[in-house]
């Protein structure tokens, strides 16, 4: 599915772009591609490609939590020393009664504060951080393969496949989203479910990632079950194609806008639903750091230490913002409907 | 029109034995039977007694007998929880009220809200106003509900007194307290749906706009407020109202548990999470039976009402 | 429109009052508790929330002393005149039941109630049974596994009161089985069946109504008692109204600003709020140590790396108690023998590796090293509430920084001992347990938790399957003594407490410390902590 340069008239045989943006690629003249100028529209958006930006930073923040523990901080993100030592003196991580220190905002341990088993909360924000994206990424990925198959199958094929796919789908989708991830996550800890057996960051994705799959599969299979009628489908047909083949050569790049706009949202959705997953016990599981359980351990404290409410959960916050933003941009900017906003411009 | 009902009818019944069969399963494959006896039986318990438990409730039967017993005893109201003895529907009598409270409360005000903001953003698409509402609803949507519950209670109750900390007073006890305990809970309720509701209710309203029935509108005469009032919101909060309903079967049957679990607040939601933590089946079972018929129910009434509306849908 | 609606709210707390302004005026004493019973019908219950109810509303043939300290471990004559006479080596307990007995309901006591209350135990089943009836009295296996209609070894006399109970062996503590409120003496007929929100009617001083499940309910006083006056359990001075909230920290807060009156002693107040209450509050509030449980960690005796008692001793000596304690707000005594302080037979005798403090981490390491189980792979078992999941982190970190592969494993509260009780399958390394006395007598620990005869393949309470042999038979000779002579036999179990500790069969961490919390409207002088059952509501008093 390469983006062309030159936009075909009449049918979209084999170009994977959107009929509506060739449509309005062909009216803006030629020498512009389709997703060219989606790019453009997206680089217009300043606040869009802004939060885009801020997302990465986070992700290579994250990313860069073995060298801040090991260089700056000189603590492991489950280290629980008893004490530590600042400016030459040396404290209790602990105070009696068990409220830990709060931040330094010194460079080295404990720069953002303890949490209440003494370990070095900047640290485990990095270290929690690559977890909670490690998740969302493994649960979008889960979500939009399956999500995909299913509504380009039960879309094309209608009858006996739909009905059967529609009815699985309706029976996930009947369950409000926590409690079947509780369901499942708990399952999986005390049984262990098929190849799962032991609750990792991994099964906690995939949990996710299959309680969101009726939410992108329903919008792909409206959209297969209109696309399948057009004319470019009907010519791939009576050219003899497989149906195998229709799908993946004429419906899949058709619908791939759709899809590109879904993987940011679901991107949010995961991470989000992993705090909550972790919050109610059926996530993230001690002593694997996370957004979640960081929250989570934070609550179970208050009134004391609420910066270790705070500070994870306002990164958490930002990074699912930048995230939403960005692919509200996307959408925008991949979505041919969105000739009003550029009239106003 | 009966047919498309009847047809309806029967897929409603299939969805909900399917969905109480996979709940069962999951549950029978978490605690097979002799672990829900020695659950039961507690901690002291020898192997004759955790035995006698087990015949007691069934559980060396094969798993349809218990499957359908489990069913008939919840159909005629006498399921009880088998670790606390609790009948499960006075479980969820006394856990009702709460989580209506809740709903209802929260319900009204994300709805009003969202066409509310909704609507402004759209007339005001790509300026300003709409861009400050963007940000906002983008806001509402990328913060973890409880999050915004735990950063309310620590500022406004902890720190600043002006709410409650969480817990339920119940209406005929005194209606000033049952409001004042709600007031943080339908705030942060409503945040993630706003969100959500105005998004959607802005696309929708934009894509009215261009409708050839809104330009005939126009044409006739009609002012840009009658326009809107008349023609787009009706049209834009047809989708909406749908969604709403759903939404607000799935909160009354247990879905806001991470509203209820944070506030403290012991409606349907926290039963079903204590449920599950308590590895408690037949409880569970229930509420998700209820939340599930309730949520079909609607879905399936909304679309007789869209097919009776509009027969094209009738006949596919 | 939020914002309009929070400044409602903070209009609104002015009118109506808040957890932080107004006192409570109500009439009733208000207690609040962070769990709830699991059951207010004592034919079920065997949780500490429910037995501090069940135990004034049903009153056993034996019953305990309404006093603080260790007066209240003495056992008194409850519904009979007078203790059991105990004949026949030990297997035969003969009591007649007082005269004019009725229960709440109005209808009279007989002596035939007493064995239908023991069978609906059994029948329900009561979560003590397997231990402390079926095996003990005898006729009592047969009836529970239905091969009798009634329990052959109890005998009564409705006409003459009198009532005979023939064990299978002498079992010492059966005086204090008497006093269980699941032996609460209710009514023949009651359905055999938990009666969770209409419990039957008892003898006590108090009943419950208007139960809410998983809400609250009310503890007010028995009308009926004042005519029967049985000596050494008093009448009570208010209703109670108990309610349910998980939030401790907001429970403590309205204890604090007296809207509520009496806080739930098996919460933990959070170390924040403490500087706040002491300053406040020092009044009413104090935190003691009651002596009847061991918070402690077992070894598995027979599975690597514990089956070496170099290993085992690594543990006792590195563990940092002190931060233990931190981790638990402050409310751990350091500890290091199993019986706690109030049971007799706790040791007085210095401890064995030196008094508990921040721990020495390099002995500890050479210890592991000396062991030769270095690197072992080990697996830490942990509940999942605080701070027993914040104790088992620290734990599996200290393993590690000895020189072990420690990892944790949070098991939710509902299942977990269930789960590491299943010894046959699972052998647990090691990890966390409690144990709370159900009465002061040593084999309520040794018999249950550490004697090798008793290693069960499901269900099993002696987590570290323990098989010591000089244990095994201390536990079997002492166990026999009643609890009456045991002033006789408490050098003995002191002696087995002392080899317990020496040979580290178990890591204890501490004796946990509750506090003691009211508001300003409660009499704090007149409060009566029992130390088997908790508050004894019967002293709550109103200014």
């Amino acid at each position: 599915m390469t983006p062309t340069d030159e936009p075909h008239a009449g049918t979209a045989l084999n170009t994977g772009i959107p009929v509506e943006l060739l449509a309005e690629a062909a009216e803006l003249g030629p020498g512009i591609g389709p997703y060219q100028l989606a790019w453009r529209r997206l680089r217009r958006s300043r606040v869009s490609l802004a939060f885009g930006g801020l997302f990465a930073l986070i992700v290579v923040l994250c990313l860069l939590a073995p060298i801040y523990s090991h260089y700056i901080a000189h603590i492991g993100p489950n280290a629980e020393p008893y004490t530590f030592t600042i400016g030459g003196k040396t404290e209790d991580v602990l105070n009696s009664v068990g409220i830990p220190i709060g931040p330094t905002w010194q460079l080295g341990p404990y720069f953002l504060g303890a949490d209440q088993n003494n370990r070095d909360v900047a640290v485990r924000l990095l270290y929690g951080g690559r977890n909670s994206l490690e998740i969302g990424a493994a649960a979008t990925l889960f979500t939009m393969i399956l999500a995909t198959i299913c509504g380009l199958l039960a879309g094309y094929f209608r009858g006996l496949t739909d009905g059967i796919i529609s009815r699985v789908l309706d029976v996930i989708w009947a369950y409000p989203v926590y409690l079947l991830g509780i369901m499942l996550g708990t399952v999986i800890e005390v049984r262990g479910l098929g190849p799962f057996h032991n609750t990792t960051l991994m099964t906690t994705a995939a949990v996710i990632g299959f309680v969101y799959i009726p939410y992108v599969a329903k919008p792909i299979r409206a959209q297969v079950l209109a696309l399948r009628e057009r004319e470019f489908v009907d010519a791939a047909r009576q050219q003899g194609l497989g149906p195998l083949r229709i799908i993946v050569s004429e419906i899949l790049p058709n619908v791939a806008s759709t899809i590109i706009v879904f993987i940011p949202l679901m991107l949010a959705n995961a991470v989000l639903t992993e705090a909550g997953l972790t919050y109610l016990g059926a996530g993230v599981r001690p002593p694997n750091p996370s957004w979640g359980t960081m929250i989570s351990d934070g609550i179970a404290q208050i009134p004391a230490s609420f910066s270790n409410v705070l500070i994870p959960g306002i990164m958490l916050v930002l990074a699912v913002l930048s995230v939403n933003v960005f692919g509200d941009g996307l959408r925008d900017a991949l979505d041919p409907r969105a000739k009003i906003r550029l009239a106003k411009e | 029109m009966a047919r498309f009902v009847v047809r309806r009818l029967m897929v409603m019944i299939a969805l909900l034995v399917a969905i109480s069969i996979v709940t069962f399963l999951a549950f029978v494959v978490v605690l097979p039977g002799s672990d829900q006896a020695a659950m039961i039986a507690g901690r002291l318990a020898n192997p004759a007694e955790v035995h006698l438990i087990s015949v007691k409730y069934g559980f060396d039967r094969p798993i349809w007998v218990q499957y359908v017993k489990t069913m008939a005893n919840i159909f005629d109201g006498s399921a009880y929880s088998y670790q606390s003895s609790f009948n499960v529907l006075s479980q969820i009598e006394a856990g009702f009220p709460t989580t209506l409270s809740l709903a209802l409360g929260a319900g009204i005000i994300w709805l009003g809200t969202s066409i509310v903001v909704g609507t402004l953003a759209a007339i005001k698409a790509g300026r300003y106003t709409d861009q400050v509402l963007t940000v906002l609803s983008m806001i509402g949507v990328s913060m973890p509900v409880f999050f915004l519950g735990a950063v309310l209670i620590y500022f406004l109750g902890y720190k600043a007194g002006v709410i409650p900390l969480g817990g339920y007073v119940p209406l005929t006890q005194s209606p000033s307290q049952w409001l004042w305990h709600l007031v943080a809970p339908w705030f942060t309720l409503s945040v993630l749906f706003i969100g959500i509701y105005s998004r959607v209710l802005r696309s929708t309203i934009l894509d009215t706009i261009n409708e050839d029935f809104v330009r005939t509108a126009k044409a006739k005469g009609l002012s840009e407020r009658q326009v809107l009032l008349r023609h787009i919101l009706r049209n834009s909060l047809v989708p909406i109202i749908s969604l709403w309903g759903l939404d607000l079967a799935q909160v009354i049957g247990g879905g806001a548990i991470l509203t209820e679990s944070v506030y403290n607040l012991h409606g349907i939601g926290y039963l079903v999470y204590q449920s599950v933590t308590r590895l408690d089946t037949v409880t569970l079972l229930s509420v998700v039976m209820l939340t599930a018929l309730a949520v079909v129910v609607i879905g399936a009434l909304t679309e007789i009402v869209y097919a009776f509306l509009d027969p094209r849908i009738r006949l596919q | 429109m939020a914002v309009a609606m929070l400044a409602g709210a903070a209009a609104l707390s002015v009118l109506g009052g808040t957890s932080v302004a107004a006192a409570s005026s109500t009439p009733t004493v208000q207690m609040v508790e962070g769990t709830a019973p699991q059951s207010l019908d004592p034919g079920l219950d065997y949780t500490t929330q429910g037995s501090e109810v069940n135990w004034i509303v049903y009153t056993g043939l034996t019953t305990y002393a309404h006093a603080s300290g260790t007066a209240g471990t003495t056992l008194i004559p409850g519904l009979a005149t007078a203790l059991p006479v105990i004949s026949n080596g030990g297997k035969t307990y003969t009591v007649t039941l007082r005269k004019g007995l009725v229960f709440s309901n109005g209808k009279p006591v007989v002596a035939s109630d007493f064995a239908y209350t023991v069978e609906r135990a059994i029948k329900i089943p009561w979560g003590g049974s397997g231990t402390f009836i079926t095996p003990v009295i005898q006729g009592a296996t047969a009836y529970s596994t239905g091969k009798a209609k009634t329990i052959s070894g109890i005998t009564t006399d409705n006409a003459t009161g009198k009532i005979v109970i023939n064990l299978v062996a002498p079992y010492g503590p059966f005086d204090n089985v008497l006093a269980f409120p699941a032996l609460g003496v209710i009514p023949s007929g009651t359905p055999m069946t938990a009666q969770p929100t209409s419990p039957p009617p008892g003898v006590g001083p108090y009943e419950v109504t208007n139960i809410v499940p998983n809400t609250s309910y009310d503890v007010v006083k028995n009308p009926r008692w004042a005519k029967m006056s049985i000596p050494g359990i008093p009448a009570g001075y208010e209703n109670v109204d108990v309610k349910i909230s998980s939030n401790v920290s907001a429970n403590a807060l309205s204890v604090l600003n007296n809207s509520v009156d009496i806080f739930d002693w098996a919460d933990t107040i959070p170390g924040s709020l403490l500087s706040q209450i002491q300053s406040q509050a020092a009044d009413r509030y104090k935190l003691v140590n009651l002596g009847g449980s061991t918070y402690y960690i077992f070894l598995n005796y027979q599975e690597k790396p514990f089956n070496n008692q170099l290993a085992r001793e690594a543990v006792v000596v590195g563990l940092n108690q002190d931060e233990m304690s931190r981790l638990g707000s402050g409310t751990l005594v350091p500890a290091c023998y199993f019986l706690p302080p109030d049971v007799p037979g706790h040791p007085t005798a210095p401890c064995p590796y030196g008094t508990p403090g921040t721990g020495n981490l390099a002995k500890a390491k050479l210890l592991v090293k000396q062991s030769g189980m270095e690197g072992q792979p080990v697996t830490v078992w942990s509940e999942s509430r605080a701070p027993r999941q914040q104790w088992m982190t620290y734990y599996t970190s200290f393993l590690n920084s000895i020189g072990f592969k420690a990892t944790q494993k949070v098991i939710a509260d509902a299942t977990y001992f269930t789960t590491i009780g299943e010894s046959k399958s699972l052998h647990p390394q090691t990890g966390f347990a409690d144990w709370n006395q159900d009465f002061p007598n040593p084999v309520d620990f040794y018999g249950v938790l550490l004697d090798g005869n008793f290693i069960l393949p499901v269900n099993n309470e002696n987590f570290g399957d323990t098989n010591d042999p000089h244990v095994n038979a201390e536990v079997t000779k002492l166990g026999a003594t009643p609890t009456t002579d045991l002033s006789s036999v408490a050098s003995q179990w002191q002696a087995l407490d002392e080899y317990t500790a020496k040979h580290a069969l178990l890591a204890v961490f501490g004796y946990q410390k509750f506090p003691f919390f009211t508001s300003n409207r409660i009499i704090y002088s007149k409060l009566v902590f029992q130390p088997i059952y908790g508050w004894d509501l019967t002293s709550f008093d109103l200014k």
